[in-house]
């Protein structure tokens, strides 16, 4: 039998939030072992690759959007994730004594996310079916900087990195949240 | 006579309910003199910088940021300058993403009550989210923990109940009065200040064990 729309929706947005929550802690620890004090926030303005996609910043901003529209937003960004937490898992192993801890968080991200994405493939799917086909993402150009030999340029692109990853996997929690109680408990949840 | 003011710092930043936020900061030495402070900011994007919108609200050495003024997932950059007769001081620059300072007002009307039922007796802990924050629409989704203990014990058992809003306790001595709190926190943000305590003195003929 066909799983509900509103179960569709209770696994996503327990997955969005288990992976804002790897995401913060990957970046809490990977800043607190290797960027302290080196004043890469400042940098990392304005350097997310996800930044071309338009998306909601406040409470009105997110209610007013259609949710087709909030929802493509939200596979767009998950889609955008795809290749830079390929190579996110990868290249992370390459970091001088990088932690297991660090290590398996980035693999685990990896992979939930791709689960997430197939997840709402299959929500836009039952709401939209007419949407699927349109593959707008965000390309990842950060590939080279995480290869880089000097160390500072390299270890400010994993924190740039792990920096969008925390806020776009908030930001995909936070709308799925939102279009969960939209569509499913009619704005009360 | 007199000096330059000292540097100066911001101190905190705080959003209760991830729609507006207000960010505190401690004034440097005053130099002997009156000071005045402005506080300036920059979001993620933009060039041009702003003067604080609301330094009143928050009361003193604060700027509050209503929501036409907030916000989220875009960096904020401030510094703050201190001007006297003599001279001026900025800070250091500041960065803040309002997704990462939410911290909830504590939850509300925590009640203990024993009840007995045909398939146990327990302590039935209920309360309420703060008042302060739209969980109806999602925008703001909360966890919550308990913490209990004997009156006078020292050791709180802490409790994660993740989005519930009520929690049933099984084990506990009979005769005992006993002290709880709760709080929340929104997402991985901060944890709020504890509840209020909430007290009960349970029944010695109760049968509260596993």
């Amino acid at each position: 039998c066909q799983v509900s729309l509103g179960d569709l929706f209770d696994r996503a947005v327990k997955l969005s939030h288990y992976i804002h929550s790897l995401s913060a802690e990957i970046f809490n620890e990977f800043d607190e072992r290797y960027t302290q004090g080196r004043g890469f926030i400042a940098k990392a303005v304005n350097s997310c690759h996800t930044s071309s996609l338009t998306t909601p910043e406040d409470k009105e901003q997110a209610q007013q959007i259609h949710h087709e529209d909030l929802l493509n937003l939200v596979l767009s960004v998950l889609r955008s994730w795809n290749d830079p937490l390929l190579h996110l898992a990868s290249e992370v192993r390459r970091i001088k004594e990088a932690p297991d801890t660090i290590l398996w968080k980035a693999v685990e991200i990896e992979a939930q996310n791709k689960r997430l994405l197939e997840g709402m493939e299959r929500i836009v799917g039952r709401v939209h079916p007419s949407d699927l086909g349109n593959e707008v993402y965000s390309r990842w150009p950060g590939l080279p900087s995480l290869q880089l030999a000097d160390e500072d340029s390299r270890l400010f692109a994993f924190y740039n990195l792990l920096h969008c990853l925390r806020r776009d996997s908030n930001k995909i929690d936070n709308y799925l949240k939102l279009l969960k109680c939209r569509l499913i408990h009619d704005s009360n949840c | 006579s007199g000096q330059p003011p000292g540097k100066p710092e911001l101190i905190r930043c705080r959003s209760p309910e991830k729609e507006t936020f207000t960010c505190w900061w401690k004034p440097g030495s005053d130099g002997g003199l009156p000071n005045n402070y402005i506080f300036f900011y920059n979001k993620e994007g933009e060039d041009e910088f702003h003067e604080c919108p609301d330094y009143t609200t928050a009361g003193p050495n604060s700027c509050y940021f209503s929501k036409k003024h907030t916000s989220i997932w875009r960096t904020y950059n401030f510094t703050i300058k201190a001007m006297n007769e003599i001279g001026s001081t900025a800070s250091d620059s500041y960065y803040v993403d309002v997704a990462n300072i939410v911290q909830p007002d504590p939850p509300e009307n925590l009640s203990l009550e024993f009840e007995k039922k045909v398939y146990g007796e327990y302590l039935l802990l209920k309360w309420s989210p703060p008042l302060l924050g739209d969980l109806r629409s999602g925008w703001l989704t909360l966890d919550y923990e308990l913490r209990i203990k004997p009156e006078e014990g020292q050791v709180w058992e802490k409790i994660f109940v993740g989005h519930r809003t009520t929690y049933k306790m099984y084990s506990l001595n009979p005769g005992e009065r006993y002290v709880a709190q709760v709080r929340c926190r929104s997402d991985h943000g901060l944890w709020s200040d504890w509840s209020p305590k909430s007290y009960i003195k349970l029944q010695k003929d109760v049968r509260v064990k596993d």
